[in-house]
C-alpha cells in the first residue's frame, strides 16, 4: 500500500475481519446499556423499606402467591405511573419502596383490568369475595374470569412457613417467632380469604403512614 | 444518584459521543486508494462484489450533524448527564405536579362553588352533578351500579328509589360516603330450627303484605320479638341503626322467601367503605349532589 493511506488501513482491517468488526460493534452498543441500565439496576438493589413498612403477614404472603399463581398480573398492573390521568384515577404515583417485599414485583406491563396498586380498602371484603367468584355479579360489563375454586382450597401452613424461611434468607426481616406464629395465622383459612387480605392491604400496608404514631415507633 | 454512578454515566456519555463524533469528523477525511478500475480494490464474494468510491451524501452528513446537535442540546436542557438536572429543571414528578396544578386552577371556580354551596342547591347545577356522576362511576358504581340501582348480591342499596336506610338528607348521605357504614344483622340459625326460620320468614313477608302462609306467619310472630330490637315492633326499621324497614317493598338482599330465610339463618353484613382518605371532601360533596339529584324530582339533570 502506498504511503499517505495510513488511516484507510484501520478501516480495511476492521472491514476484512468479521470477528474484530463484531467485537467493536459489541463495545459500542454496550456503552448505552452500561450507562442506562447498570446504575438503575444497582440502585434498585439498594432500595430500603420505608419506616413503618413491614414484610407481608403470613396470610397476605399466601394471598400474594395466589395472585401470582392465577396470573392476575397478566391483566392488572400494580404501578400508578406519574401521569395526571393515572393519579386522578388511582391515587399517588407508585414508589420503588412500595414493592420492596415483592418477589417478584407485580408492576405488570399491561392493563386489561384496572391498576391495583391502591385498591386496598376501596371495596368491602364481601365485594372482593363476590367479585372473585363471579365478577359479573357486581360488574355486569366485566370480562374478568371467575375464580370460584379459591373459596374451597385451604392455605397450606407448611408452605407458608417454608416461604417465610426462604424470604428471610433473602433478607426479609422475619423473626423465628413470626415464622412459628404463621401456622396459626393461616391454618384453616381459604385461599379466598388469603387473596382478599392481600388485595385489601395494597396501597395501605406497603405505604408508610404520613405521620407514624409516636407510640408505635418508640423512637423520639 | 450517588457520585460514583453519576461519574460512571458521565464517563460513558463522553466516551460514546466522543468516539462517534471523532469518527464523524475523521472518517470522511480519510484518503482512500483508488485502483485503475475506479474501485478501492476491496472485493467480496470472490470478486463478484467490488467496493466503489463515492462521497457520503450531503443529506447524510447534515442529518448526522443534526443528531449530534440534538444530543448535546438534550443533555444541556434535560436530565441525562449523570446527576446534572439540566438547565430547564425538568422532572417527571414535577411535570405531573404541574399538570395537577393546572387542572386544579381550571377547576378552582367549580371547587369553590362546591365547597360553599348547599347540597340541595348543588344538585340543581349540571356542572356539579356531571362532575359528581363521573366520580360516582369511577368509585361507587362497582357496588351501586352505574345508575345507582344497587346490587342485592352485596346488599348495596338502590340510591335512586327515594328509600333510605340511614336517612336521605344531604348531610346524612355525605356522612355515609365520608365515613362509610357497617350494617350487621346477626345470624339466627343458632336459636331457630329450619321450621322456625321459615315461619319467621313468612311473618316478615306478611309485614309488607307480600304473598305468604298465614299459619306460618302466625307461628313466626313470636320469634320476631328478637328482631324488633332493631327493626322495631312493627318492623318499620330504624334509620339510626340502618335497620331496614320490613313493611315496604324495598329489599336489600332480595324479598323472596328463600332470600329472607337465608338472611335470617346466616345473618348479613354489609360494608360501605369510608372515602375520607381516598377522595377530597369537595369530590364527595359533588357525588352527594348527584345522588341527591337522582332521588329528587326536579333537581338538576344527571
Amino acid at each position: 500500500m502506498a504511503k499517505g493511506y495510513k488511516g484507510y488501513r484501520y478501516f480495511e482491517a476492521i472491514e476484512k475481519h468479521a470477528g474484530l468488526l463484531g467485537i467493536l460493534i459489541l463495545v459500542m452498543v454496550s456503552l448505552g446499556g452500561l450507562a442506562e441500565i447498570t446504575p438503575i439496576f444497582m440502585e434498585a438493589h439498594a432500595v430500603k423499606p420505608e419506616l413503618g413498612v413491614k414484610p407481608y403477614s403470613p396470610l397476605r404472603l399466601a394471598g400474594k402467591d395466589i395472585y401470582v399463581r392465577e396470573g392476575c398480573y397478566l391483566c392488572h398492573t400494580q404501578m400508578v405511573r406519574a401521569l395526571r390521568a393515572e393519579t386522578e384515577r388511582y391515587g399517588g404515583y407508585s414508589a420503588a419502596t412500595e414493592s420492596v417485599y415483592d418477589r417478584p414485583h407485580q408492576w405488570g406491563s399491561k392493563r386489561t383490568g384496572p391498576d391495583l396498586a391502591r385498591v386496598g380498602g376501596k371495596y368491602s371484603d364481601e365485594w372482593q369475595r363476590v367479585h372473585l367468584k363471579d365478577p359479573r355479579a357486581v360488574v355486569p360489563e366485566s370480562n374478568m374470569p371467575g375464580y370460584p375454586w379459591l373459596s374451597e382450597a385451604l392455605v397450606d401452613p407448611d408452605e407458608v412457613q417454608a416461604k417465610m424461611r426462604v424470604l428471610r434468607r433473602l433478607g426479609d426481616p422475619y423473626s423465628d417467632e413470626d415464622i412459628a406464629d404463621a401456622r396459626a395465622a393461616v391454618a384453616g383459612h381459604t385461599e379466598m380469604e388469603a387473596i382478599v387480605a392481600y388485595l385489601q392491604g395494597l396501597g395501605i400496608d406497603n405505604v408508610p403512614q404520613a405521620e407514624p404514631a409516636p407510640a408505635a415507633t418508640g423512637a423520639p | 444518584m450517588n457520585g460514583f454512578w453519576s461519574a460512571w454515566i458521565m464517563f460513558l456519555v463522553v466516551l460514546n459521543l466522543g468516539i462517534t463524533f471523532f469518527l464523524f469528523l475523521w472518517g470522511p477525511r480519510v484518503r482512500i486508494p483508488v485502483q485503475q478500475d475506479g474501485t478501492t480494490g476491496h472485493v467480496w464474494a470472490h470478486g463478484v462484489l467490488r467496493e466503489g468510491l463515492h462521497r457520503l451524501p450531503t443529506w447524510w452528513i447534515v442529518l448526522s450533524g443534526a443528531m449530534f446537535a440534538a444530543a448535546f442540546a438534550y443533555l444541556v436542557l434535560y436530565p441525562g448527564f449523570g446527576s446534572f438536572r439540566g438547565v430547564l429543571g425538568w422532572s417527571q414528578h414535577g411535570e405531573v405536579q404541574q399538570h395537577l396544578d393546572e387542572n386544579q386552577q381550571k377547576l378552582s371556580g367549580l371547587m369553590q362553588t362546591i365547597a360553599n354551596t348547599g347540597i340541595e342547591q348543588l344538585a340543581t347545577e349540571p356542572a356539579v352533578t356531571s362532575y359528581g356522576q363521573r366520580l360516582f362511576i369511577d368509585n361507587c358504581a362497582a357496588c351501586h351500579g352505574r345508575e345507582g340501582h344497587g346490587n342485592p348480591v352485596l346488599g348495596a342499596p338502590n340510591l335512586v328509589d327515594g328509600d333510605w336506610l340511614y336517612g336521605g338528607d344531604p348531610q346524612t348521605i355525605l356522612a355515609s360516603i365520608l365515613d362509610g357504614r357497617q350494617g350487621t344483622m346477626p345470624p339466627m340459625a343458632g336459636s331457630l330450627d329450619a321450621a322456625g326460620v321459615r315461619n319467621l320468614a313468612h311473618y316478615v313477608l306478611s309485614l309488607s303484605g307480600a304473598p305468604h302462609s298465614p299459619t306460618g306467619a302466625a307461628a313466626g310472630r313470636e320469634s320476631f320479638a328478637v328482631c324488633a330490637a332493631c327493626h322495631g315492633a312493627e318492623g318499620k326499621g330504624n334509620p339510626a341503626l340502618g335497620a331496614p324497614n320490613l313493611t315496604d317493598n324495598t329489599w336489600l338482599y332480595g324479598g323472596d322467601l328463600a332470600s329472607i330465610e337465608r338472611t335470617i339463618r346466616e345473618g348479613r353484613s354489609g360494608v360501605m367503605p369510608g372515602w375520607r382518605s381516598r377522595l377530597p371532601e369537595h369530590d364527595v360533596r359533588a357525588i352527594t349532589a348527584w345522588i341527591f339529584a337522582q332521588s329528587h324530582e326536579g333537581a338538576g339533570q344527571p
